[in-house]
């Protein structure tokens, strides 16, 4: 029996089809799953001659499957080579694929999401803002070209690099080097996080303490200046923190606390906008 | 300000594609056009005001700088925020006769897109709900072997689910918008408590986003320093964003050879004396 490959083009489909559809029919109950049986169907196909044996390859990849899309395309890639491995009649089977394939989505999800979403993106969009300056379009022109490619070269990568080393490709993502790779990455993300919120945090007081003769004696703004510029954009940005990180408040109560502050803040005069029509 | 019947059917297109889980894929989709950002671009371009539009963006865009699903649950929709929030905003800035780039202008934008939004979450698991009609109609396909419907189900099908929970919603808001803001001008004084606590309110919320991603990365007060270090960079030194990332992948690298010779360290002293290579590490 001549050894089965699977061909460029249908690799090149299986990659489009979860490149673009992984997400598309989401639901609490599957989310990604029907993504992946997108992907894996034109490798399926090829690989398997009979309608029987296609329904029991696809019969694997009907598991619940979510992970972070950019980067759990190795997942896929890796899947793919799997299913290579096992139409050529080497020891694997739909079970061993599909215990790799859970055991990965959720290591590759909390990688992705502080990876992918907590950093690459906020210091994309950091740097973004800052060429947004006065309305100018070039920093969403900027984000635009700049994520699209680094994230379609990246899946593509990943994608490929999965499908050439099957389970190997496992290390490349939990391995030593990637960890050191991913906390130096974070300390970057962190840094240009800080330099956001100082930039674009902007939360004044208008709290003035006077005289009988209406002279200033306390100007708490100019006051919290003199210690440190935005002050109270950072106290703001710790308090949110402190909140969710060490009290678990959701990000949507938080919102509502920092509403009652508001509002409590303009009646004692704290917070005051000073506009009218 | 006037929001047009087209203008709206156009918003309505972008929503279903940005959204997650959205009819863009993710990477074009949600994190591209589904960014507050580049939907300050698109929507200023269709309402023929891209300078408004951008400042409009980047100031919402500072609140959801790290929106992150764990496990698919969403805090708020970017559909709502970037098709609904931001041409709201634009028509009330506008009507309201606020200066877009004053303090007041983007603490209106920022409160009315972060409030769009979260009620906007409704959208999503609309959506996801609908689509477990379409997943029904796929796992009937596998059991008749009929494999082709499976691209009709994860491509083509749930356009109707956004068609209903993104499409309808958002041309219908964006349209009422100008009345919206007749309303606002006839009943809440600028001067009231209402619209001050609204604009401060606005202007306290992009804490919430930068927060949410400090939570991610800081477990410990001490892991604040490195957030510190960024904030003085700009707050006392004038360093601007490109500034601070050339001056954060400085540390970033250096911080890489750190780890990476400890690992190696950690290794000579476990196999005494034997120094392994980086890249058979990687093949164990």
């Amino acid at each position: 029996m001549a050894e089965k490959k699977i061909s460029k083009k249908t690799l090149a489909k299986s990659f489009r089809n979860w490149y673009y559809g992984h997400l598309t029919c989401f639901s609490q109950e599957h989310m990604q799953t029907f993504g992946y049986l997108c992907s894996m169907l034109p490798i399926i196909r090829e690989l398997y001659d009979t309608p029987e044996e296609q329904q029991e390859a696809l019969q694997t990849y009907t598991a619940f499957f979510n992970t972070e899309p950019q980067l759990g395309t190795v997942i896929v890639g890796v899947t793919a080579g799997l299913e290579e491995a096992k139409a050529n009649g080497e020891a694997i089977d739909g079970e061993m694929i599909n215990g790799i394939r859970a055991g990965l989505m959720g290591p590759v999800a909390g990688i992705g999401d502080s990876l992918v979403v907590g950093t690459l993106i906020p210091i994309l969009l950091g740097i973004a803002l800052g060429l947004s300056g006065g309305g100018s379009p070039l920093g969403a022109i900027f984000y635009i070209v700049v994520w699209n490619l680094v994230v379609t070269l990246g899946m593509r990568f990943l994608y490929y690099k999965g499908y050439e080393l099957g389970g190997k490709a496992v290390e490349i993502i939990v391995g030593e080097k990637a960890n050191a790779i991913r906390e130096a990455v974070v300390m970057l993300g962190t840094i240009v996080i800080g330099a956001v919120a100082a930039s674009w945090i902007n939360i004044t007081t208008s709290f003035k303490m006077l005289n009988a003769d209406g002279g200033t004696i306390i100007d708490l703004q100019s006051t919290l200046d003199g210690i440190c510029p935005k002050l109270l954009s950072a106290a703001t940005v710790i308090l949110c923190w402190w909140l969710m990180s060490k009290k678990k408040i959701s990000p949507t109560i938080v919102m509502l606390i920092l509403v009652v502050i508001a509002f409590v803040g303009v009646l004692l005069g704290f917070f005051d906008p000073g506009l009218s029509y | 300000m006037e929001i047009s019947l087209l203008q709206a059917i156009i918003f309505g297109l972008f929503a279903c594609l940005s959204s997650m889980p959205g009819m863009g894929g993710t990477t074009i989709g949600n994190y591209t056009l589904g960014r507050p950002l580049v939907a300050g671009l698109v929507v200023g371009l269709i309402m023929g005001d891209v300078k408004t539009g951008i400042i409009i963006g980047a100031a919402i865009q500072v609140v959801y700088i790290a929106l992150v699903t764990p496990g698919g649950t969403v805090s708020a929709d970017v559909r709502a925020i970037s098709y609904i929030g931001i041409p709201l905003a634009m028509v009330a800035i506008k009507g309201l006769g606020l200066d877009p780039a004053s303090t007041e202008g983007t603490g209106m934008a920022v409160a009315l897109g972060s409030a769009v939004g979260t009620l906007g979450t409704v959208l999503f698991y609309g959506t996801a709900t609908i689509n477990l009609v379409w997943q029904h109609i796929g796992w009937r396909a596998v059991e008749k072997g009929k494999f082709d419907q499976l691209y009709a189900v994860d491509m083509v099908l749930p356009w109707i689910s956004h068609f209903i929970c993104s499409f309808l919603p958002t041309v219908i808001i964006t349209m009422m918008g100008s009345d919206m803001v007749d309303i606002i001008k006839n009943y809440l004084p600028m001067d009231g408590i209402a619209m001050k606590t609204l604009f401060t309110v606005g202007s306290l919320l992009p804490a919430v986003g930068v927060g949410i991603l400090l939570k991610q990365v800081a477990s410990k007060p001490t892991d604040l320093l490195t957030f510190f270090f960024g904030f003085v960079l700009a707050a006392l030194m004038g360093v601007n964003l490109i500034g601070a990332a050339v001056i954060g992948g400085f540390f970033a690298v250096i911080l890489y050879n750190i780890r990476m010779l400890q690992y190696k360290t950690a290794h000579v002293s476990a196999s005494d004396g034997t120094v392994y290579d980086d890249d058979d590490e990687e093949d164990i």
